[in-house]
């Protein structure tokens, strides 16, 4: 078989001069393509929506938090309420060897921020400054609260954006103004540009943090905080520090050691992996779907490429009674079958690759999403289907292929 | 000797076998002009086919030029047909969606010509055969007669041994039949090219210098045609 221009001019001559045929034939594939295209990239999006949602959202992190106890224990009866307080940190810090970062959260809400003439309605946290190992904020302006502002107990404050937006309609940069909440005035040092879903005790933007120490001192609480954060050290067993940290603090709170509810865990580990199993489980059905689509349009393919063969029994015998070998029939009818489904495939990827271009703009531009929100498929997911096109192609022409190396020369007269 | 059948046998095998070429004996040398003359059944197409390396045959030998023709791979036999002979179809099988030029250059394509050369061999053919203006015409625009023309230059464009023309009349009027039958014969009377016409028409028979008559599968009487008179009434063209 040779492998010239003159191969891929005949090739493109028949395609494009039997338009109709080829549109029609060509069909499947495109809508096979376009198909799993857009499934597999509405995957994505919906994956880097939901991702969105964690944004700033550490995957390791164990979230503690009191409840009611629901068993007498130790001289104390059931429905008791308990809080978490400093000690448990310290506690904690020592006595559980694979806890990295604790530290303590806690909010008031509905507090309300004045700046000149305006005002919001937002959350009030006290946090530490190492708190950013649990949540990583994304700093629009300024800093986050740092150890000497914790240390020395400065009033300083971290706006989330919906706050900074509402005070500051502006949109000028808040660091070093002074704002009022909680009886107080407090300076801006920075904004905190995360918007909201997943969160812990209030959204993001919807907050202002201030240093642990003053919330503290100005609710009078004495240390009491209502959450409890905390990491694993890397390649340390989570669930062994999670008992660890169970039994202590049963042990300092007198609650019941077989007293799940009162004692509230939350391991973000697994959060996540539900949703990462999620989006396995619905990759694997678009990619099945897609897949059977697209092979049912191969099989499309070689149907019409099969009645295509017959219809041009006449043609391939003359080819052959001048001249043509039987390899360069089966060659020619691969190769127009390769080249139609890689022609149908292309345009099924561009024109997919167009929609969910638009589907992306659309997403990013409304006002509950951040910019930047792709739903488009990889570049190798696109190599990889190119390739695939190929294979079908060589399949969808293989019968016809075969069939039509059988025809000879006697048949084109025989056709009168 | 150009073409030599010795005892040629053909049986087609079917729920009643059926021996077609009864032990065919035949030679034509080169720059005749010959035409098979035969009944529909009498077995004259197998033996174009045969000639034509379309087909097989059970015994016998065949030879063009000397060369044996027998347990030929397809893709042989392919190559001696693109290279030793030009087919003229009655139903003038172009290629549809092909123009004039590009049917001409399909078995040029076939040899490996390129793209260049093979074009400027088809429009060579093309316009000595008086079809300069409809090059790129596709075959549903033109007549008959040029459609027979353009296979007719497919043909020749290989520069073949032998042309096997197959009732390259069938489908025209007796005007444009004449013409080319005429056009045949300045063919092999100006180039010596060698020429079979395989026709049940005794008219069309009558252009040529010799006319074999095949019968039954065997050669009949094999005629010499010089003066062209083997057809009385029809002696001033082709019976229609």
């Amino acid at each position: 078989m040779r492998f010239d221009i003159d191969r891929y001019k005949e090739i493109i001559d028949t395609l494009s001069r039997n338009r109709s045929r080829t549109l029609l034939t060509g069909f499947g594939i495109f809508w096979g393509i376009f198909m799993l295209l857009i499934m597999l990239g509405g995957g994505n999006g919906l994956k880097a929506i939901l991702n969105q949602n964690f944004a700033g959202f550490t995957s390791d992190a164990i979230i503690i938090g009191s409840s009611r106890t629901t068993k007498p224990y130790g001289g104390f009866k059931r429905d008791r309420y308990w809080s978490l307080d400093k000690t448990d940190i310290e506690v904690i810090k020592t006595l559980v060897p694979e806890a990295d970062i604790v530290t303590m959260m806690d909010a008031t809400w509905g507090g309300q921020i004045t700046y000149s003439d305006k005002s919001y309605n937002g959350i009030i946290k006290g946090l530490t400054y190492e708190y950013v190992g649990v949540e990583s904020p994304q700093p629009l302006f300024g800093r986050w609260i740092n150890e000497v502002d914790c240390t020395q107990e400065r009033k300083v404050c971290v706006i989330g954006k919906r706050v900074w937006s509402n005070l500051f309609p502006e949109g000028d940069d808040p660091t070093g103004k002074y704002i009022q909440f909680m009886g107080s005035q407090f300076q801006v040092v920075g904004v905190d540009g995360r918007n909201g879903g997943i969160n812990i005790n209030g959204s993001p933007d919807q907050s202002v943090v201030i240093p642990y120490q003053i919330l503290d001192r100005i609710n009078n609480k004495g240390g009491k905080f209502d959450i409890l954060c905390m990491t694993v050290k890397p390649g340390a067993d989570s669930e062994v520090a999670q008992e660890k940290v169970r039994g202590l603090l049963s042990r300092r709170h007198s609650i019941a050691p077989d007293d799940k509810a009162a004692i509230m865990m939350l391991d973000t580990r697994k959060i996540f992996k539900i949703v990462d199993n999620l989006f396995k489980g619905v990759n694997i059905l678009v990619i099945l779907v897609g897949l059977g689509t697209l092979l049912a349009g191969a099989i499309g393919v070689s149907n019409i490429m099969m009645v295509t063969v017959k219809e041009r029994t006449t043609e391939i015998g003359i080819r052959r009674a001048i001249g043509a070998t039987p390899k360069m029939i089966l060659g020619q009818i691969i190769t127009e079958s390769i080249g139609l489904t890689i022609l149908a495939g292309m345009f099924g990827i561009l024109f997919s690759v167009f929609i969910l271009w638009g589907a992306g703009n659309v997403v990013s531009n409304l006002p509950d999403f951040s910019s930047g929100i792709s739903f488009q498929i990889g570049f190798w997911t696109g190599i990889a289907v190119l390739l695939m096109l190929v294979a079908l192609g060589v399949l969808a022409g293989l019968a016809p292929a075969l069939r039509a190396m059988n025809i000879k020369p006697v048949d084109a007269m025989r056709d009168e | 000797m150009l073409i030599e059948l010795k005892d040629v046998n053909k049986t087609y095998f079917g729920a009643q076998p059926l021996h077609v070429l009864k032990g065919i004996n035949l030679g034509i040398e080169r720059g005749e002009f010959v035409s098979i003359m035969g009944a529909s059944g009498s077995g004259k197409s197998t033996l174009l086919n045969i000639l034509g390396i379309l087909d097989n045959y059970d015994s016998g030998e065949y030879r063009i030029n000397g060369k044996l023709i027998w347990d030929l791979t397809e893709s042989k036999a392919a190559e001696y047909r693109n290279k030793m002979i030009g087919f003229i179809f009655q139903s003038y099988n172009l290629i549809g969606f092909k123009t004039a030029v590009e049917n001409v250059e399909l078995p040029l394509f076939y040899q490996g010509v390129s793209r260049h050369k093979r074009h400027e061999m088809a429009m060579e053919y093309i316009e000595r055969l008086g079809l300069k203006d409809w090059a790129g015409h596709y075959p549903n625009e033109m007549s008959g007669g040029q459609k027979q023309r353009v296979a007719i230059a497919r043909a020749l464009v290989t520069k073949p041994d032998i042309i096997l023309a197959d009732e390259p009349t069938g489908a025209l009027d007796s005007k444009t039949s004449v013409e080319i039958m005429d056009l045949l014969k300045e063919l092999n009377e100006k180039e010596k090219l060698t020429i079979i016409v395989v026709t049940h028409e005794s008219g069309v028979a009558n252009y040529t210098n010799k006319i074999i008559h095949i019968k039954d599968g065997v050669i009949g009487q094999i005629e010499e045609n010089r003066a062209h008179d083997s057809v009385r009434f029809g002696s001033d063209g082709p019976l229609k």
